[in-house]
């Protein structure tokens, strides 16, 4: 007697708990994964069979190239190269195929992307918690040690000149972000999300098919300007809101630099999202049309393309490329106008 | 002597299973419904501003007739063997209406909860 109840217990205990799960055979499991790197918070969602493992390898594999690319780490290669003396140090592939894209994209983009602008951040203390505004003298003087054709990279061997330094800060996301994104695809997972501090890159769609839902944040305020649907792309967003400093006086004063002068980037764009497939192109491209200005932006888009993008000038307007204009919605209540450029 | 401890067990379980479906299956926050065929969204309705309408779907030469009345969605109508979504009545809580061999779903959304925020 007793038996037969333990086994009526059992059945019942189990047609309890199972009546209760969410329609989960249709659902993909999810996996999610978030860690602290590059000095940003970074999150990921996958989903499939494999996703946790693959994110697993992905966060490793992001830990290792910081490992490499950090400009503080002594032990990193980048540093080792800064720190040489001129001298010209061995680096592995990975740090070449790096340093030798944001050469290319310096130079594509006529040094209005600069990664050796390092020493002049640093003088403004956005590397540090000690933000200040330079002199005249001390910008002049540093602004000769920045000069990206200068660097030398021949196969893995790299030489940086004395009183030079080189910073991946302004691609080494995207490019983390791509490797990531190989490691989850090679895990055959077909839908994930990963965001590397507010740069993000989408895996296919939404388990359900549908575009990811991406909120494009409104330049020096709270929520959201919008929200961009998209699938398969990467999406970086730089504006000067992301890191500033207000003066007593009340100017402010933000981290991305106009190479050519040394001094927060000041020419009419809020902010500025790029659209693409490859998450380095995208933080090279947010950074350097940041500091071109909406008018360079467009001369280059349309000789380069390649890519979508989302300028935020100060004249509240909105410009957006063609391929990108339906993907997105602007919020309730903005006021911004929206002009949509063709090629 | 009968015990009356093992009955109780149970009942507590199932009273617990049942608060537990509930709270899991209660309606969402959301008037927004979508209607899913084989993962693609065919219609994406808002039932608080939407009329009252007849939305017929089609699979392989078989229709399902969705309706939407008083700002509800149901499934009217089902050319298929089993009917078990009509059975399902109004949709009302997360647990969707389904009809397996049409492939169809009706479900509240989500989506428009945002995946990532960029900037």
């Amino acid at each position: 007697m007793r038996f037969t109840k333990c086994i009526l217990a059992v059945l019942m205990l189990t047609a309890t708990v199972t009546g209760c799960g969410r329609q989960s055979e249709n659902q993909p499991m999810a996996a999610e994964r978030s860690l602290f790197a590059m000095n940003t918070y970074m999150t990921f969602t996958a989903y499939g069979e494999d996703a946790a493992a693959a994110l697993e390898k992905a966060a490793v594999r992001i830990q290792e190239v910081e490992a490499l690319w950090s400009v503080t780490d002594e032990e990193s290669e980048i540093y080792r190269a800064n720190h040489s003396g001129g001298q010209t140090v061995s680096v592995s592939d990975e740090t070449a195929k790096l340093i030798s894209f944001a050469l290319e994209m310096a130079q594509k983009t006529d040094g209005a992307l600069d990664p050796t602008i390092y020493p002049v951040l640093a003088a403004w203390g956005f590397t540090t918690d000690s933000k200040q505004v330079p002199s005249d003298e001390q910008l002049d003087e540093l602004l000769r040690n920045v000069d990206y054709s200068r660097i030398l990279l021949e196969g893995e061997s790299l030489t940086v000149p004395e009183g030079m330094e080189l910073d991946m800060g302004a691609v080494g996301k995207g490019y983390a972000a791509d490797l990531a994104t190989e490691i989850l695809l090679e895990h055959n997972v077909s839908s994930a999300i990963i965001s590397l501090g507010g740069n993000i890159q989408a895996v296919g769609s939404r388990p359900d098919g549908s575009d990811w839902r991406i909120g494009i944040r409104a330049p020096w305020e709270d929520g959201n300007l919008g929200v961009l649907e998209i699938s398969d792309a990467a999406v970086v967003t730089s504006g000067g809101y992301e890191n500033y400093f207000e003066t007593q006086d009340g100017d402010i004063y933000w981290h991305i630099l106009d190479p050519s002068t040394g001094r927060p980037a000041d020419s009419g764009l809020q902010a500025v999202t790029i659209i693409g497939k490859e998450g380095r192109l995208c933080d090279a491209l947010s950074t350097a049309l940041f500091v071109m200005g909406a008018e360079r932006a467009e001369e280059y888009w349309r000789e380069n393309g390649g890519f979508d993008m989302l300028l935020v000038t100060y004249q509240n307007e909105i410009i957006i490329t063609e391929g990108i204009a339906d993907s997105f919605s602007l919020n309730d209540g903005r006021t911004e106008t929206i002009r949509v450029i063709a090629a | 002597m009968r015990k009356i401890w093992p009955f109780m067990l149970v009942g507590a379980v199932l009273l617990l299973g049942i608060a537990g479906s509930a709270l899991v299956l209660q309606r969402p926050d959301t008037n927004i419904v979508e209607i899913v065929q084989d993962g693609n969204v065919l219609h994406r309705l808002n039932l608080a501003e939407t009329e009252d309408q007849i939305i017929e779907v089609e699979y392989d030469g078989r229709i399902n007739t969705i309706e939407i009345s008083d700002h509800r969605i149901h499934m009217l109508e089902a050319e298929c063997p089993d009917k078990t979504c009509v059975g399902m009545g109004w949709l009302d809580s997360a647990a969707p209406i389904v009809c397996l061999p049409n492939h169809l779903v009706i479900q509240f959304s989500d989506s428009d909860a945002l995946d990532a925020a960029a900037g």
